[in-house]
């Protein structure tokens, strides 16, 4: 099962669009005036040929009210009397990567026509090798100019990450996972979200899929993916609508498309090494940040168009394991949590509690349902939060340990 | 959450440098597009004062809600889907055609005068004569004044005489018969207008509620409108459950049109009436009655608890009528203060829901309302327990979902009673109408 994504600029002429035989879908991905606009997924026959009447009612239906919204959002740009902008920051950006020479290249090939066009100043591009294992990765990075080469002998993600902290010159520092690819309008959306909030802690951006072609990819983007939506979003340390906030801090955004203050990681100390280390605890460490920034003080901003495109897993035993690890990642982080910060400690005890009984009734749901697949992804996700409660967190910082007396 | 009392503030968007400030205390924020209400956001000290990020995307949000539901060029005036929620289809091509959209919303806010003369209103009061007070004080007080109003006492003791009296030209009505439903009815009867607005004694209309309750009426497709609930002070535990847990009287901003359409898709699974709007902010045209009848007087506070408003919304768009929500029709409500006053409330609330649904039954023969009853209310009575378990709260959730379940067993009682079920609406002494709106509502 594949689905087809469509990208449409909706001010131009619909057309049709067919599925091909092995398409069991589509998804349409909206632009207006180049702009993101939405995202809908629409599941069909497979050979189905979407009419312009009914790619027209699709998007009226699901887009028509943001269309709107872009339109008035800019309109208020010339009502409202502006603040005196506040000086813009030079910015790093950073991506941590280890073995996967082709996808970094893929990455580097997006990025750089964008950095190219940014309304900021652009200090570098570090690449952060993290250990991997022969030299394509330096030779990916030889073949582009402009580009800065870190080697971080050290395995784990948070590893990565810290050395492009230390590394790093300038005022914001942007991370990029290696498995994704930037939107064209990625650093003007940056730059949106950083002059509409100059004061924050951290930027989230949009992350949609980059391809849909096998049943994994396509399970995934309809259980939510990494959606968090085309409304711009800004979270404090606490919300009113969320009682459990911050500490549920996957709302906020996914560790592959984020930026920071950098002097805020630096007086934070960076990322917690101990969290997404790769295997065996792929996770967390974007949690963990966020949680950090935001008890802090500082907010962290979400903006649609801050835009990444992420290959997601392919194969059901992968995606199974992505869900694993996010039930691992997150006891592991609110493990930590819980120890490094118990003047949340209520709302700490509230979301564990919230979030078996949540993934048990889901479990429930899909039993009643005879959804196996269902069942499958949500009890490897439950499977995950219990070994993350049974002290994952303090094997890792064992682990961890190791590693670095190893390295040095 | 709920424990901790609100501040409420009022932010024009419309401005050139609008702002919500820090503040000490948590806010309950109801944002303006000059007099068009365009919705409400609750915030903690920690997330002010708002950026302008914020401000940017959430007037965004805001206006292009309004602009969808009330402008001919997108989707409005916006139907009701079946959970009150506005049905927003809006193709690109409208946008295509350009033009400023923030002008269309000025035009919006627009307030031209327009004379409440043609408009009774009906307050119906029962006791509370400080309450009333406050009431009658904002009715004096509008920018255009109804040509009458009409204060229903339902007291025993004529406990509202004295206060009515110390206004000029108030009609003063006692109704010992106890019920909202016959003291409403009383007011009908003794009311001129060929519209008939109502409101509560523990509710304060604002100052233009008069003028644009007459003014949802400018379309002659419109037969009853309801407004906008906002609650007046958030001091207590109990008012901030009832605002932020139970939804309050509603906080949706965009005008919505209910009519036979949204029966029709909805009757099946038991139509959601009661999301039309409030009995504090409603009013209807005079014909409406001699439609389809009074209220029932089998229904309200003071007989079976409540529901009488929606239960007749039920009647008039079932017979082809529609009814519009008009949320610059505004008026503010004191909610409970007490927890125990709140606790006897909802089981009010569910005692006459459960009794509007089974009379709307036998009225229309619509087995939805009973699927309701038997189903849908018993699934939400789980789904709550669910969710106060999942989402802690503490004891006064469970406290509101036993009382729910007491009220619904006890609105249960009216399954064993067929004659109580079968009795006929009462209709206003007109008797050529009369014929003919009997003929209708059967």
């Amino acid at each position: 099962m594949a689905y087809r994504i469509a990208e449409i600029e909706l001010t131009e002429p619909l057309t049709p669009i067919a599925l091909t035989p092995e398409q069991a879908g589509l998804a349409i991905l909206a632009r207006w005036k180049g702009r993101l606009a939405g995202f809908h997924m629409a599941s069909a026959a497979p050979g189905y040929i979407f009419s312009t009447d009914e790619i027209q009612a699709l998007c009226a239906k699901r887009f028509g009210r943001r269309l709107i919204a872009l339109e008035v959002e800019a309109a208020l740009a010339q009502r409202w009397a502006t603040d005196a902008d506040a000086p813009v920051p030079s910015l790093c950006i950073a991506i941590c990567t280890k073995d996967r020479a082709q996808r970094l290249a893929r990455l580097l090939n997006s990025l750089m026509p964008v950095i190219g066009a940014s309304r900021f100043r652009v200090t570098e591009v570090l690449v952060v090798d993290n250990a991997s294992v022969d030299s394509a990765t330096r030779d990916v990075v030889a073949g582009f100019s402009g580009l800065r080469y870190v080697f971080e002998p050290c395995a784990g993600l948070d590893f990565a990450r810290n050395a492009a902290v230390r590394h790093a010159t300038g005022n914001l520092l942007a991370f990029l996972d290696d498995d994704v690819v930037v939107d064209r309008d990625w650093l003007d959306g940056l730059f949106n979200a950083w002059r509409g909030c100059p004061d924050a802690g951290g930027f989230t951006g949009l992350v949609l899929p980059y391809r849909l072609d096998t049943e994994a990819q396509v399970q995934f983007e309809l259980r939510g993916g990494f959606g968090r939506g085309f409304e711009p979003k800004t979270f404090h340390a606490a919300s009113a609508d969320n009682p459990l906030h911050p500490v549920g801090s996957g709302v906020i955004g996914a560790g592959c498309n984020m930026a920071f203050d950098r002097s805020l990681l630096l007086s934070l100390g960076g990322f917690d090494e101990a969290l997404d280390t790769g295997a065996p605890l792929p996770g967390g460490g974007d949690l963990d940040i966020f949680y950090r920034v935001l008890r802090s003080g500082r907010a962290m901003v979400y903006e649609p168009r801050y835009a990444v495109y992420h290959e997601h897993r392919e194969t059901l035993p992968q995606l199974r394991r992505q869900y694993w690890t996010w039930g691992l990642g997150f006891m592991a982080f609110l493990a930590k949590s819980r120890r490094s910060d118990p003047a949340l400690k209520r709302k700490q005890s509230a979301i564990l509690r919230w979030w078996l009984l949540d993934k048990l009734a889901d479990l429930g749901v899909a039993a009643c349902r005879l959804r196996i697949d269902e069942l499958r992804f949500l009890s490897a996700e439950l499977w995950g939060g219990l070994v993350g409660m049974a002290g994952e967190y303090d094997r890792s910082l064992q682990r961890v340990q190791k590693i670095r007396e190893q390295s040095s | 959450m709920s424990s901790a009392s609100w501040d409420i503030r009022h932010v024009d968007l419309s401005d050139r440098q609008p702002a919500v400030a820090a503040n000490p205390r948590p806010l309950f924020v109801v944002f303006w597009w000059g007099v068009l209400p365009l919705g409400v956001r609750i915030y903690l000290p920690e997330q002010l004062p708002l950026r302008r990020s914020e401000l940017g995307a959430l007037t965004a949000e805001l206006a292009s809600a309004q602009l969808a539901a009330r402008s001919p060029r997108f989707c409005g005036p916006a139907r009701a889907t079946y959970d009150g929620k506005p049905l927003l289809l809006v193709p690109a091509d409208t946008l295509q055609e350009g033009g400023d959209l923030l002008k269309q919303l000025d035009d919006f806010a627009e307030t031209s005068p327009i004379s409440a003369a043609p408009l009774s209103v009906v307050i119906c009061t029962r006791d509370r004569p400080e309450a009333l007070e406050h009431c009658l004080t904002a009715l004096m007080m509008q920018t255009s004044r109804a040509d009458q109003i009409v204060v229903v006492d339902n007291s025993t003791h004529r406990s509202a005489e004295a206060v009515s009296a110390r206004f000029p030209d108030i009609d003063y009505l006692h109704e010992p018969r106890p019920g909202l439903s016959v003291a409403r009815n009383a007011g009908v009867r003794a009311s001129k207008g060929a519209l008939i607005a109502f409101t509560d004694d523990d509710v304060e209309p604002s100052p233009t509620w008069t003028m644009e309750v007459v003014r949802a009426f400018s379309s002659a497709g419109v037969d009853a409108m309801t407004g906008l609930v906002l609650p007046a002070r958030l001091d207590t535990p109990a008012q901030c459950y009832f605002q932020f847990k139970m939804g309050g009287f509603g906080s949706e901003c965009v005008p919505l049109i209910f009519d036979r359409r949204f029966l029709d898709e909805t009757k099946a699974t038991g139509a959601q009436v009661w999301r039309i709007g409030a009995g504090a902010n409603m009013a209807f045209r005079r014909s409406v009655f001699q439609r389809v009848g009074l209220f029932d007087e089998r229904l309200g506070a003071g007989a079976s608890g409540c529901s009488e408003d929606s239960e007749l919304w039920y009647r008039l768009i079932a017979d082809g009528g529609a009814c519009l929500f008009e949320p610059r029709a505004f008026v503010v409500h004191h909610h409970r203060e007490q927890w125990p006053e709140l606790r006897r409330q909802v089981r009010a609330y569910m005692k006459g829901h459960v009794s509007a649904l089974f009379v709307q039954a036998a009225r229309h023969r619509h087995g939805g309302n009973i699927r309701r009853i038997f189903r849908q209310l018993p699934g939400y009575f789980a789904r709550s327990a669910f969710l106060a378990l999942r989402d802690g709260g503490g004891a006064r959730r469970f406290q509101i979902l036993w009382d729910e379940i007491v009220g619904w067993l006890c609105g249960l009682q009216y399954a064993f009673r067929p004659r109580w079920r079968a009795r006929p609406v009462e209709m206003p002494a007109s008797p050529n109408l009369a014929q003919s709106a009997r003929q209708s509502s059967l």
